[in-house]
C-alpha cells in the first residue's frame, strides 16, 4: 500500500549543486537531486536497468547519470536520453526513471508517492527557519506522542520506514542570532531524540 | 537434522568453492560458510583436505582445482567443469583476489560478463569515453554452457603489461551458475587470450565471497603485480555491486530494463531459470 500524503524528505539545502541527496519514505529509498535550473527531483533510487542506486550517480545539471552504465535521465521527466552501449539509438518511452511527485515548501523538500495527494500543510506568516532535521530510530506513532508544536516551531514527520523517523523542525518564532538558535534547537532535538529511542528500545 | 537452511537442490548438488588452496592452514579448522551453512574445513599435515558440516559433523566430499578447495552440500550430479588453458606450461596461474561482497552470486556473475560498464566503472582502464558503443555479439549455449563470443571492447589498458589501448576481443563461459571464465586477446600473442575466471563463494543469499584466478600470458610481472592489478579492477567493481537493488538477481524478464548490449546477461538469466536456480535470485 502505497504512503499518501506530502511528507518532508531534505531541506532544500541539503540539495546543493551538483549533489544527489540519499533519504527515504515509508520503506522506498529516494534519490533527491536540484537541477541547474533549480529544480528539484524525487526519483526511486534504483536504476530501471541493473537497479544500481542513483544516488551513487552524478548529476549533471540537467540529468542525472547512472554510476553502472552511464544511462542517463532527464529532469522533471526520468526519461532515459542516452544509453552509451547504443550511441546511435533513442531510447524507448520505457526507459524511464520512476519520479515521484516533488515540491519545495518552506525551506523543505515535499514528496507524494500517492499520484493523489492533499496540500502541503499551510504556516503562519512568511518567515520560517528549517531546523536540522532529526533522525530518529522509532516508528512514527511514537515519535508522534512526543513532538508538540509551539506558537514558534512547527514539526513535521518523515517515515523513512516502519522503524526510523526524521524530525523536520520549521522555526516560525522571531529570530536573534540564526547560528545560537539553531543549535539550542538542535540541542533540544537530539534530547528528544534519546528520549523517544529510549522509549522504542 | 536442521544443518540446511537452503532448499535449492540445484544449487546443493552443484560443486561450490569455498577458500584457496594456498591460503588455507595446516592442521588448524577453518570456518567457511556455503550456501547458508558453516562448514569446518581442515588440511592435514599430509595436505589431505576434509570438509565437515559444523555441528552435526556430516562429512562432505572434498576436490581441489585451480588452486581452490571445492565442495558439495549434497550430490553433486556435474563434474566441475574444464579450464584447459590452466594447464599450459607458459600460463602464470595467479589466485588474484577472495573478497567478499555484499550482494548475490548471480549479480556479481552478471557483471562479470557485462561489457557495457567499462567506460563508466572502469574508466581509463578497460574502457573510456567515448569509446563506449558495445556492437552486436554472438550468444550461445553450447554443451550446457552459456557463450558470448565476438565482444570487443576498446581499452586504454587491458592488462599490466597492456602500454597502450587497443581493440580486445572477449569471450564469455558460464559453465556454472555462480562461475564464469573470459578470455581476452593477449598482448603479447594476438593468437592466445589471457584467461580470467571468476568463482563465486555463495555464502549467503546475499552474501558472497569472489575468488578470481588469473591464467595469464605474462613472463615479467610478479606475482603481486598480477594481483593487484585484478584487484585494482574489482575494488571498482564492488561499490557497484552492493549498490544493486534488489540483491538477488531477478529472473522476470520484465523486472528490470534491457539494452541490446545485455543479451549476454539475458541468456544468463534465461540459463538459470531453465537450470532452475533460486538461491540468489527472485524466480520469475
Amino acid at each position: 500500500m502505497t504512503l499518501s500524503g506530502w511528507f518532508p524528505v531534505a531541506r532544500s539545502a541539503d540539495l546543493a549543486p551538483r549533489h544527489v541527496f540519499q533519504t527515504g519514505l515509508s520503506g522506498q529509498e529516494i534519490a533527491l537531486w536540484r537541477d541547474r535550473d533549480g529544480r528539484a527531483n524525487a526519483w526511486e533510487n534504483r536504476c530501471p536497468h541493473r537497479g544500481v542506486r542513483l544516488s551513487i550517480g552524478a548529476n549533471l545539471g540537467s540529468e542525472l547519470r547512472c554510476q553502472y552504465h552511464g544511462w542517463r535521465f532527464a529532469s522533471g521527466t526520468g526519461q532515459c536520453v542516452a544509453i552509451p552501449a547504443h550511441p546511435g539509438q533513442t531510447p524507448s518511452e520505457r526507459h524511464r526513471a520512476t519520479v515521484y511527485r516533488c515540491t519545495e515548501r518552506f525551506g523543505l523538500v515535499w514528496v507524494s508517492l500517492a499520484d493523489e495527494a492533499e496540500d502541503i500543510p499551510t504556516l503562519p506568516g512568511s518567515i520560517w527557519l528549517p531546523l536540522r532535521g532529526m533522525f530518529v530510530e522509532a516508528p512514527l506513532v511514537l515519535v508522534e506522542r512526543h513532538v508538540m508544536d509551539s506558537d514558534e516551531v512547527r514539526f513535521f514527520l518523515q517515515p523513512v520506514t516502519d522503524q526510523q523517523t526524521v524530525i523536520h523542525g520549521l522555526w516560525i518564532g522571531s529570530v536573534g542570532d540564526p547560528v545560537a538558535l539553531l543549535r539550542q534547537q538542535n540541542d533540544a532535538l537530539t534530547q528528544l531524540r534519546n528520549r523517544i529511542e529510549s522509549e522504542a528500545a | 537434522m536442521t544443518e540446511l537452511t537452503c532448499e535449492d537442490r540445484v544449487a546443493l548438488d552443484e560443486w561450490h568453492v569455498v577458500a584457496a588452496l594456498i591460503g588455507l592452514p595446516v592442521e588448524q579448522e577453518q570456518t567457511v560458510r556455503l550456501l547458508g551453512c558453516d562448514i569446518a574445513l581442515r588440511r592435514g599435515e599430509d595436505h589431505h583436505i576434509s570438509a565437515r558440516v559444523a555441528g552435526s559433523g556430516r562429512s562432505l566430499p572434498v576436490q581441489t582445482k585451480f588452486g581452490h578447495v571445492w565442495t558439495s552440500l549434497g550430490t553433486p550430479v556435474r563434474t566441475l567443469f574444464a579450464i584447459p588453458e590452466y594447464d599450459e606450461p607458459d600460463r602464470r596461474n595467479v589466485i588474484a583476489e577472495m573478497v567478499p561482497v555484499h550482494v548475490s552470486a548471480p549479480r556479481a556473475v552478471e557483471n562479470f560478463l557485462d561489457l557495457g560498464h567499462f567506460a563508466y566503472v572502469h574508466g581509463g582502464y578497460l574502457g573510456a569515453e567515448p569509446h563506449t558503443e558495445i556492437k552486436p555479439y554472438k550468444v550461445t549455449v553450447e554443451q550446457d554452457e552459456v557463450i558470448a563470443s565476438g565482444c570487443k571492447a576498446y581499452q586504454p589498458r587491458a592488462s599490466l603489461i597492456a602500454d597502450q589501448g587497443f581493440e580486445v576481443e572477449y569471450v564469455y563461459r558460464v559453465p556454472h551458475p555462480y562461475c564464469a571464465v573470459l578470455y581476452k586477446s593477449s598482448v603479447l600473442d594476438e593468437t592466445r587470450q589471457d584467461v580470467i575466471a571468476l568463482f563465486v563463494q555463495p555464502e549467503d543469499e546475499d552474501r558472497i565471497t569472489a575468488h578470481m584466478l588469473a591464467s595469464v600470458l605474462d613472463p615479467t610481472s610478479s606475482d603481486q603485480e598480477i594481483k593487484d592489478f585484478q584487484q585494482l579492477i574489482f575494488a571498482q567493481d564492488k561499490p557497484i555491486l552492493e549498490n544493486q537493488i534488489p540483491k538477488l538477481l531477478p529472473l522476470n524478464p520484465r523486472a528490470e530494463l534491457w539494452a541490446q548490449a545485455d543479451a549476454g546477461s539475458a541468456a544468463y538469466r534465461r540459463w538459470l531459470t531453465a537450470r532452475g536456480v533460486r538461491f540468489g535470485t527472485i524466480p520469475a
